[in-house]
């Protein structure tokens, strides 16, 4: 019966409409009026199709649940959330029901209702979803923003901005870095360094205490035991160090942004420097001996035992160095500039583990196989010490000119070399590790040379010293940028072009991927085809400032470099921005994208 | 009364400045802001860019707006074929519209650039014999296994950009001036069929819009 009377009713239509004059543009008809008239039973509006209510909690979070209607369905992937910046906001979902038939492929869809818990965010977010008639018609995406929450005022929709840039929901740093296979190199490098940190005399004061647990054995202790027991005072004590990891990372979170600043910049500089001062040896850093020794007899009541073990592994673990301060002060300033929660757990547990990896070993065979004390394990120290001051220099190379941070380099590497014993006489009887320390020792010394000359001809890139020396002939072409410098001029140069897609790349001088960004990508072939007929915009952030703060939130972007692509419609293709290094193939396959 | 809705005349063409804002221009400032003043029958069905198949001089046109993502649009397209086919004075036209995200914006931009290539057909059939969602590698791997060049696609897109870019903008604006709800939609001499038909239905319409 319904379908009858949806045909009378649209047959009335019809002849309404029939009475205007064919193919004349009337200026009153609502734009859904019919230009070709409906035949069968037509799909539901989407909003119909699927409708969404918003339940405010008091956390913070929200519930959005969807009513949909009998025959239709949403698709899992394609719920989204982000703020007007372009923030992805996190949603909780539940698994869907697995479509897997051959019309369909494999994908998960809800029927009947969906629901998403949405994390915090500041400001309005705005929800997409996407969802099908079953065995009908699939509806384009639809969006809808929500006001922020304020002190549990209800929620209304309010209109999402008709013009201006729309942002492509964006994948965070932990991607990013993911992406370009960074988590594993991090987790090696955390799980070396605690290696290498093993060897310093920071780690002779849990000999005694592992010595401790073990002896609780008695004569009894067999290497499997020893191991067994060793092995969860170890894995304690990295359980001990990724949750340190994770307090700095959450704390870190806002850090990254605070990093923009200059001051900030040169404070974190300071810090590094004077980590570094102490692992030269200048002073001590640790914790008040009360501490250490209150702490270092809390697991001693039950020695042997495996509780026993994990405790004092977990106790022990950030007190009973004295040296072990500064390089874990040093890691967790480095995982809370990522903000990455995961990334700094697993790295400060790698470093853990690879500090553990000895007293394991020594666990197990006795004490015996390790190496002996002596003055070598001061050179360790030293080996942190340039690490900190090479941070140092990293950090602050955002803000100084090139040559200045060559120089800087240069002093390092040659600072480098000459502790490694690179002016130092080596006795005709000297060993193979002498030797390779003064080799290693006078490459560094020539490097330092080589940056220094570098820095003095004014050259900035620290892997291409000499490159002033070459002739300046510039590779033919280049990409050329409108620059701009203000929120207000991104827009105006966005809109300058309202037929081409658009490329804004955040740049600013103090940006040194960016320079290797434009000697290697700009002047690809490929790359200035692909981006022929686009609106090609730098942001130039070097005089960071509101202004420069403001673009950067228009497009949000934490930093440069960053490219941001555009479609014609001024919303962001989903999947191109590209942040940080990268190569001429991702700008293209980016740039392809565009319509 | 249900004669006269099938019949259906091509009535009247639409679209207010402001009520174009709200819903198609105001994705696409660029491209239509001109043309959204008007859209005839003419436009619809007579894209002088978009590709033809089946007979191009048929007495009748149909046309349909689909993402190669669509599920839908995929499982009734072999029916299409056949029917168009077996008619033989039927102009059928393909209007890609890509709701789906980034593969199904990259697929229609190799398709159409395939045009040119004289492998439009050939670039379609492939895609349409996919199955439901599709990543870009998907696509890539699908066109090579048909002998595809994709550089070759690629660059004859590329060569015509400011062509094909045009032709989906449109797509897009017509779909939300006609208040298309999704892929796919046919359109069967004047009449709008949203969703998805099958050889009957097909065949159906047919024979209403010639009568």
């Amino acid at each position: 019966m319904s379908r009858i009377s949806n045909h009378i009713r649209r047959a009335a239509r019809s002849i309404a409409t029939a009475l205007s004059v064919l193919f004349i543009v009337t200026t009153a008809l609502p734009a859904t009026a019919q230009l070709l008239s409906l035949s069968n039973t037509a799909p539901l509006p989407a909003d119909e199709a699927f409708q969404i209510t918003v339940a405010d909690q008091d956390d913070g979070t929200r519930i959005l649940s969807w009513d949909i209607a009998k025959g239709y369905y949403l698709y899992r992937d394609y719920l989204a959330a982000q703020t007007e910046s372009g923030v992805s906001v996190a949603l909780d979902t539940d698994p869907g029901i697995e479509m897997d038939d051959p019309t369909f492929g494999s994908v998960e869809v809800y029927f009947d209702t969906a629901q998403a818990v949405m994390g915090p965010a500041d400001g309005p977010v705005t929800v997409t979803w996407q969802g099908c008639q079953d065995g009908g018609i699939c509806y384009p995406p639809v969006q809808q923003t929500f006001a922020a929450l304020d002190g549990g005022a209800p929620v209304a929709a309010v209109a999402p901005p008709a013009d201006g840039i729309v942002l492509a929901q964006e994948q965070g740093m932990i991607d990013t870095l993911r992406t370009r296979g960074g988590t594993v190199l991090v987790l090696a490098g955390f799980l070396g360094f605690g290696l290498l940190l093993a060897f310093t005399p920071c780690v002779f004061p849990m000999f005694p205490i592992l010595a401790g647990v073990l002896s609780g054995q008695g004569d009894t202790l067999t290497a499997r035991r020893g191991a067994a027991l060793s092995g969860v005072y170890v894995l304690a004590m990295a359980s001990a160090f990724g949750l340190l990891g994770v307090a700095a990372a959450w704390s870190g979170q806002n850090l990254q942004v605070a990093l923009q600043s200059p001051a900030a910049i040169y404070a974190v500089a300071a810090i590094f420097v004077a980590l570094a001062l102490s692992m030269f040896g200048l002073y001590e850093l640790q914790l008040p001996q009360a501490w250490t020794r209150r702490l270092s007899s809390a697991g001693a009541g039950r020695r042997g035992t495996f509780g026993g073990a994990a405790t004092l592994g977990f106790t022990s673990a950030l007190i009973v160095g004295p040296c072990v301060t500064a390089p874990l002060a040093g890691a967790l300033l480095y995982i809370a500039g990522t903000g990455d929660v995961w990334l700094g757990a697993g790295a400060l547990f790698a470093l853990g583990l690879g500090q553990g990896i000895p007293l394991m070993i020594a666990g197990t065979l006795g004490a015996r196989v390790l190496p002996r004390a002596g003055a070598w394990m001061d050179g360790v120290k030293r080996v942190f010490g340039f690490v900190f001051l090479g941070m140092a220099i990293w950090l602050i190379g955002r803000l100084i000119a090139g040559p200045v941070i060559l120089a800087l380099w240069a002093a390092l590497l040659v600072g480098a070399g000459i502790f490694a014993g690179a002016m130092d006489l080596l006795p005709a009887d000297a060993g193979p590790v002498r030797r390779g320390v003064k080799t290693g020792g006078v490459l560094s010394l020539i490097a330092g040379a080589i940056m220094a000359v570098g820095a003095a001809l004014g050259g900035s890139d620290p892997t291409r010293p000499l490159a002033m020396l070459q002739s300046v002939a510039e590779p033919a072409g280049s990409v050329t940028f409108s620059t701009v410098t203000s929120a207000s001029a991104l827009d105006a140069a966005i809109s300058a072009q309202p037929d081409q897609p658009a490329m804004i790349y955040v740049t600013a001088d103090w940006c040194v991927t960016c320079r290797v960004i434009e000697r290697k990508v700009w002047p690809d072939a490929g790359v200035q085809a692909a981006l022929s007929g686009v609106n090609v915009i730098a942001a130039d952030v070097s005089d960071f400032g509101a202004q420069g703060q403001e673009m950067l939130n228009r497009l949000g972007a934490v930093g440069p470099p960053t490219m941001v692509f555009l479609n014609r419609d001024k919303s962001e293709a989903p999947g191109t921005r590209i942040i940080g290094d990268t190569g001429p193939g991702a700008v293209q396959k980016s740039a392809q994208v565009l319509q | 009364m249900k004669q006269t809705t099938r019949r259906n005349l091509l009535l009247g063409a639409v679209a207010t400045t402001g009520a174009a804002g709200i819903i198609g221009v105001a994705r696409f400032p660029g491209a239509t802001q001109a043309k959204a003043q008007e859209l005839t029958v003419e436009d619809v069905l007579f894209d002088p860019v978009n590709p033809v198949l089946g007979n191009p001089d048929g007495d009748l046109t149909i046309v349909e707006f689909f993402d190669y993502q669509c599920p839908y649009c995929k499982a009734n397209h072999p029916d299409l074929m056949d029917v168009t086919g077996a008619d033989g004075n039927i102009r059928l036209v393909m209007k890609d519209w890509p709701i789906f995200g980034a593969p199904s914006v990259r697929a229609s931009q190799l398709a159409l650039g395939a045009v040119d290539v004289g492998a439009y057909e050939t670039v379609l059939a492939a895609l349409m014999a996919t199955k439901g969602r599709l990543s870009e590698a998907d696509i890539t791997a699908t066109l090579e296994t048909a002998g595809l060049d994709l550089g070759e696609l690629d660059g004859a897109y590329r060569a015509n950009r400011g062509q094909w870019d045009g032709l989906m903008a449109r797509n897009d604006f017509q779909a939300a001036q006609l208040g298309l709800r999704g892929t796919p939609a046919y359109i069967i001499g004047t009449t709008i069929y949203p969703g998805t038909m099958n050889r009957a239905e097909l065949k159906e319409a047919i024979a209403n819009a010639r009568a």
